[in-house]
């Protein structure tokens, strides 16, 4: 391996998209959530939370209703991108505290009243212990989450990165976003660079790629809608998609950024073993 | 490799950074009575309120300053140099959603975060991230900032956090609190509970080859998740993250001579971080001091943990370890460790802890050397 590959490439051994009402990636709407992950437990969670639970469950390659086992993965960080996860938890306990005073509001919305809890649940749901991150950086949060996941593995801060976006589509989410959002959640699951295993690299130097996800290719949000904070996670875990499962080699992701960024690419690794999406 | 902390600014409702430490040698508790929300309906009658009357936006506008401050006592060039800047927060501006949800006036989503206050306050920056970590936010950037130097992505990274009270917090405060706390009293037997304080802070961080003045040093920041439970602490997430920082800074326990607390004046997190504290500080040999701002400053959410970063530099400056403001008859739990008690403490530390912990376990721990 040399240093340049530690720098530029990163193994992505899962994806998932999660998308309900999307042809192709259809996912339970937050409501029916329990048909993937269980019954248990989902009181009181929020849509968004619940759709990034659905998408690292896909992700992980579980079946439906099937639960973590065994210790706490202290070197799996998660990484979660969502801009409106709890907007409407906050404004619904708001509006209970000014119509009938704080005792109307439940405790168990405790957690959901720190935008964190997406991340944060994540982490207690599957038993991640490694650094645990909720960005929320507008339509950016994706590549951001990308770049922070990037920076776990090569600081050595943990061996794998469960990078996760949803976002809801509820009364005072679509308010504040001021545009049509649509209810969605990708995640892909990433870990340092390595030769012998996995199903695809995300590359960020830019290769010849057979497709391009994004302008110039198939746009997410014209085809399907505008995950906004999601955004990001969902063009990677379709080009993950695209590379491995339908055979294209290598997806671009967008144009170089305007600030100068990295574009990103996913390729099927030279050693894939595997071709199935998990 | 350690990095350099070349600007540090905070505001808290003590004041600037300057004011807020001569404030925690005097003792000084910034406590008043709420001033945004109705006490009664929830259940909350103080904070520690940073001085702004407009209810809106309050976490910006402390952030700008801040932003200005560290950034001109650094020197640093933020239109020629590649600046990062990782903003940590716990609630972002979410009083503008409550304002929604109460009055129908909106603001844009992308109002939410500080990247507008980010350009407007440093001219070419571009790389801003928004990391909403909980009230460890700040200790979360300032890993992620060491880790980007360390890769030699940045020539400085600006390490801010900022946080303002929302209603929706108070509201779940007040519902935990069996009457309303009237202050924070941090490892106190007699201690009532949490009160919101608003605060900002941000930090200057270069590489070991800056070559201009530099007001301490981070070691390493280890990090870590409970995955536990959803707001309740737990020792052993907490543990990992200091043994993390340790072995992250080739340090070990016994050479720790201060610890600044997060020290919420909670039921939960107090016996939990004292037992973490006995565990792997004292259990690897140490046997530092404890002090805690909270008793002064109230919760600065995701700001905390930036604002005791900022105490701990003016420690090493200074050669005082303020007490423990609001803390007279330590909980069990603290025995054995050496909590400052009543007043100031002369001390020459070289190693000092900082740690924050925050909701859905959240952990992060630093660790900082004499410059």
């Amino acid at each position: 391996m040399t240093g340049r590959e530690r720098e530029t490439r990163l193994l992505l051994t899962g994806w998932s998209l999660h998308l309900p009402g999307v042809e192709g990636f259809d996912g339970a709407p937050p409501e029916k959530a329990a048909a993937v992950l269980g019954r248990k437990g989902l009181l009181y969670k929020e849509p968004s939370t619940r759709l990034a639970l659905c998408a690292v469950h896909r992700a992980l390659g579980f079946e439906p209703g099937q639960r973590a086992t065994g210790p706490i993965e202290a070197g799996t960080a998660v990484v979660a991108c969502s801009n409106l996860g709890n907007v409407e938890t906050v404004a619904k306990v708001t509006r209970a505290v000014e119509a009938e005073g704080g005792r109307a509001v439940s405790v168990l919305d405790a957690p959901n009243v720190s935008p964190n809890v997406v991340a944060s649940t994540v982490a207690l749901w599957f038993g991640f212990g490694g650094p645990n991150l909720m960005l929320c950086s507008g339509s950016t949060a994706g590549l951001a989450g990308l770049r922070m996941a990037s920076l776990l593995l090569r600081s050595g801060r943990a061996t794998r990165v469960v990078l996760v976006g949803a976002e809801p589509e509820d009364e005072i989410a679509s308010i504040l976003h001021d545009g049509p959002l649509r209810a969605g959640s990708a995640c892909v699951i990433l870990e340092p660079w390595r030769e012998d295993s996995g199903h695809a690299v995300v590359d960020f130097e830019q290769g010849e790629a057979a497709r391009t996800v994004g302008p110039g290719g198939f746009d997410v949000k014209e085809q399907w809608g505008d995950f906004y904070g999601a955004h990001g996670v969902v063009e990677l875990a379709l080009a993950a998609h695209l590379a491995v499962v339908e055979g294209e080699g290598r997806v671009g992701i967008g144009p170089r950024r305007p600030d100068g960024g990295p574009a990103v690419s996913v390729a099927v690794t030279d050693h894939s073993d595997e071709m199935g999406s998990p | 490799m350690a990095v350099l902390i070349a600007g540090s600014a905070v505001r808290t409702c003590l004041g600037s950074g300057a004011e807020t430490f001569d404030g925690l040698l005097r003792g000084a508790c910034g406590v008043s009575p709420l001033r945004y929300g109705d006490p009664g309906q929830l259940n909350v009658a103080y904070g520690y309120h940073a001085g702004l009357d407009d209810e809106l936006f309050r976490a910006g506008r402390l952030l700008a300053e801040c932003l200005k401050e560290a950034v001109a006592q650094s020197g640093v060039d933020t239109e020629t140099r590649r600046v990062a800047v990782l903003i940590g927060t716990g609630l972002r501006e979410l009083s503008a959603v409550e304002r929604l949800a109460l009055t129908g006036e909106t603001v844009s989503a992308g109002r939410l975060d500080f990247a507008d206050v980010v350009a407007e306050t440093l001219p070419g920056v571009t790389d801003v991230t928004t990391v909403v970590n909980a009230c460890s936010a700040g200790g979360h950037v300032l890993a992620l900032a060491q880790d980007l130097l360390e890769l030699g992505e940045c020539d400085a990274v600006v390490v801010a956090a900022a946080d303002a009270m929302t209603r929706s917090m108070l509201a779940m405060i007040g519902r935990v609190a069996e009457e309303p706390t009237e202050r924070v009293r941090p490892f106190d037997r007699e201690r009532t509970g949490v009160l919101l304080g608003e605060g900002a802070a941000a930090l200057v961080v270069v590489p070991e080859t800056w070559d201009g003045p530099a007001l301490g040093r981070v070691a390493a920041t280890g990090l870590s998740c409970d995955a536990y439970h959803a707001t309740a602490p737990d020792i052993e997430g907490i543990a990992r993250a200091m043994s993390d920082a340790y072995t992250r800074a080739g340090r070990v326990p016994s050479e720790v001579d201060v610890v600044v607390a997060h020290a919420t004046g909670t039921a939960l997190n107090d016996p939990v971080e004292c037992d973490a504290l006995r565990k792997v500080v004292l259990g690897g040999g140490g046997n530092p001091l404890v002090t805690a701002v909270k008793g002064s400053t109230g919760h600065t959410s995701g700001s905390a943990a930036l604002v005791n970063v900022d105490v701990a530099l003016r420690i090493f400056a200074s050669g005082e370890v303020p007490a423990v403001a609001g803390l007279t008859d330590p909980l069990d739990e603290g025995t054995g460790l050496r909590l400052v008690i009543g007043d100031a403490v002369a001390a020459r530390p070289d190693l000092v802890q900082v740690n924050a912990f925050g909701f859905g376990g959240v952990n992060a721990v630093t660790l900082l050397e004499r410059a």
